[in-house]
């Protein structure tokens, strides 16, 4: 062949590479609904803690020195650190949006066509998943993150966890994109880790110690926490309620009451549409209007800044803890920055690596970090611009695909000819992409600003994956005819 | 509508780098004109979107609660 | 006056068949930037989609994979069981 293709090189790993067969049929509702809460219930199950990590005998913590250096980066993904899905989705997420958006703009030749390309195309993608969950692990392994000078049985676990895990979680995403569930497998499994998470850091009832020497235990939930004030023991109740707000090492109710915030300017924001006037080619007199969303692409500009600011991070974090280990007269660690350790479970970076981190708190960050709102910022505001421009022309939801689909559903704008629909429809589309990007990454820098280690960007995307969704699912439900028996028997309304 | 195609003939990153202002401009343009959900359909969405949330929440957060006895037994 | 209208056929008609059929080819030479845009399902504007393709790889059920991704987790509880009875096996 003359022109070779990168996506080939995938072709002598198929015979081992896992593939979900497509369903016989298409799925019922409820059927779709189970299997999307059951993927979804798997994965978090799955976040379970890893064996063969050496601990302490008495106090069960882990011996080392080397901290999350990814904690704010870990909501996003839906990773969780110290378990099985210490890397989340972050792989599949951003090999895919990255290899899409690559494909799209011809630095891969795809031909998306022909159904033999799409094919080789997906598993090449999905091996670099996998190769990529190997990597990651080996960084963390290698770096001290679980523990020095680790047995050679250890590594081998260790390894088969996290690889093993992985596969499984792209396997998990797989069941629910190919039809089994509802449209988007990383964004129905992110929407439930987020939204599981809200709760448990809102009513979460498990007690967990709060420092080593005593045996004081707090509740995990802040309003739990606040409903407990009243008779801590360790505390006043002055103490305990001002404690319930301001406390670090656990959820307190102010990064709640952001985190609720958040998430209603988001559905404020997915509610804005601009109206343009449409009218029917074949009846007569049939004006309606067709909305254009003002969050054209989604969340996926934040996925896509965050994937960015991932490999920066763990590149970073590679190079400082393994080359440098940390060490603050080391070369690199001069250039680059080093970690400071936090609470004892972070891992905050310095400058200048600390300008692309959010601040760990709003004040912390005026003090230590000033110049973070203005990079950070920018970082954010340019990579979600630059991607919801060129995502909106090549994902097949562009001016012209648009154009095309109002001809075939016989429909064109009102006092336009119908020539110039794909004109007229190219001044509204990359503006409301772009401008729906910049806005989307101003929330959510704003509420990272106020400390929220990560939580703000998560409740951005599970907010805006679940209305994505909801879209969906609500748009299959109607054409079920609203016979479904699971919604009969929760009792949840119809209409959206 | 000069003005317009003309605008139109840069892509909006050139822009940015160029003239960010006429993206500003632009882009609050856009949202002045979009159409904002009234009281009354905003609190429709955010229950309907917030019952979900706190639904899925729970049955997740139900699995999560495995975790804390398992946790017990193997530290 | 008036203008006497071009003959019918000829050069205009040739030239615009000329048009249409070079806008034509075109279109069908440049390959969609998407499998979406290709008309093949897989992520649109706001969804982001990975595996919608049933690639010629090692298939498994999926309920079998659910099942196995159950017991996964299990084999690694039990990991730790063993790590624990045996003490300090590592």
């Amino acid at each position: 062949m003359a022109n070779f293709s990168l996506i080939d090189t995938v072709k002598p790993f198929l015979p081992v590479l896992p593939e979900i067969e497509l369903p016989y049929e298409k799925l019922e509702f409820d059927d779709k609904i189970v299997y999307t809460i059951a993927s979804g219930l798997i994965y978090l199950f799955s976040q379970f803690p890893l064996a063969g990590i050496p601990k302490d005998s008495e106090t069960g913590k882990i011996l080392t020195n080397v901290k999350d250096p990814i904690f704010f980066l870990r909501g996003v993904f839906a990773a969780e650190p110290n378990t099985l899905l210490e890397f989340g989705i972050f792989p599949i997420v951003s090999t895919s949006i990255i290899l899409q958006l690559l494909a799209g703009l011809k630095c891969i030749r795809v031909n998306f066509t022909v159904e033999k390309e799409r094919e080789t195309f997906q598993s090449f993608s999905k091996l670099l998943i996998i190769i990529q969950y190997f990597i990651l692990a080996n960084i963390f392994i290698f770096s001290g993150y679980y523990g020095d000078n680790l047995p050679i049985v250890s590594i081998v676990l260790l390894n088969l966890q996290l690889v093993g895990a992985g596969i499984f979680a792209t396997l998990l995403v797989e069941i629910i994109d190919k039809g089994f569930g509802f449209a988007s497998g990383v964004m129905s499994i992110n929407t439930l880790v987020v939204s599981t998470n809200l709760i448990a850091d809102m009513f979460g009832v498990a007690s967990i110690k709060i420092n080593e020497e005593s045996d004081v235990t707090e509740s995990q939930g802040s309003v739990i926490y606040f409903l407990n004030a009243f008779r801590a023991k360790h505390l006043t109740i002055v103490q305990g309620i001002v404690n319930a707000f301001q406390r670090d090492y656990l959820p307190n109710l102010t990064s709640s009451v952001i985190v609720l915030a958040i998430a209603a300017v988001v559905g404020y924001l997915f509610s804005c549409t601009l109206e343009l006037p449409v009218r029917s080619t074949r009846a007569r007199a049939m004006q309606n209007v067709y909305p254009i969303r003002l969050i054209y692409v989604g969340a996926l500009s934040i996925y896509f800044s965050y994937s960015l600011l991932f490999y920066i991070h763990i590149a970073a974090f590679a190079l400082i803890q393994i080359v440098a280990k940390n060490d603050t007269s080391n070369i690199l660690a001069k250039v680059l920055g080093h970690y400071e350790i936090f609470n004892n479970i972070l891992y905050v970076p310095s400058f200048p690596l600390s300008l692309l981190a959010p601040p760990r708190s709003f004040f912390a960050g005026i003090v230590e970090q000033p110049l973070t709102f203005i990079t950070f910022t920018a970082f954010m505001v340019y990579t979600g611009m630059w991607f919801a421009h060129k995502w909106q022309r090549i994902s097949g939801d562009s001016a012209n695909d648009l154009a095309e689909q109002f001809k075939d559903q016989g429909i064109t704008l009102a006092g336009r000819r119908e020539q110039n629909i794909a004109k007229e429809l190219e001044k509204v589309i990359p503006v409301a992409a772009t401008t729906g990007a910049v806005v989307l990454a101003l929330v959510t820098v704003a509420g990272e600003y106020l400390g929220l280690k990560g939580k703000a960007a998560a409740a951005v995307v599970g907010v805006a994956g679940g209305f994505s969704l909801l879209e969906i699912i609500s748009l299959e439900y109607q054409q079920t005819g609203g016979q479904s028996a699971l919604t009969q028997v929760l009792g949840v309304p119809s209409t959206f | 509508m000069s003005k317009e195609s003309k605008e139109n003939a840069n892509s909006p990153i050139e822009k940015l780098a160029g003239t960010p202002l006429e993206f500003v401009k632009e882009g609050t343009q856009f949202i002045n004109k979009c159409k904002k959900p009234d009281t009354k359909e905003y609190t429709k969405i955010i229950r309907a979107v917030g019952l979900g949330f706190v639904a899925v929440g729970v049955i997740g957060y139900a699995i999560k609660l495995i975790h804390i006895p398992i946790r017990y037994l193997i530290v | 006056m008036v203008a006497t209208p071009p003959p019918p056929g000829g050069q205009r008609i040739l030239r615009r068949r000329r048009q249409v059929q070079s806008s034509k080819e075109k279109k069908a030479k440049q390959t969609p930037t998407s499998a979406r845009s290709a008309g093949f399902g897989g992520s649109s504007g706001s969804i982001l989609k990975v595996f919608t393709e049933e690639a010629n790889a090692f298939r498994i059920d999926s309920l079998i994979v659910l099942f196995l991704a159950f017991g996964f987790v299990l084999s690694v509880f039990g990991l730790h069981i063993v790590n624990k009875m045996s003490g300090r096996l590592y």
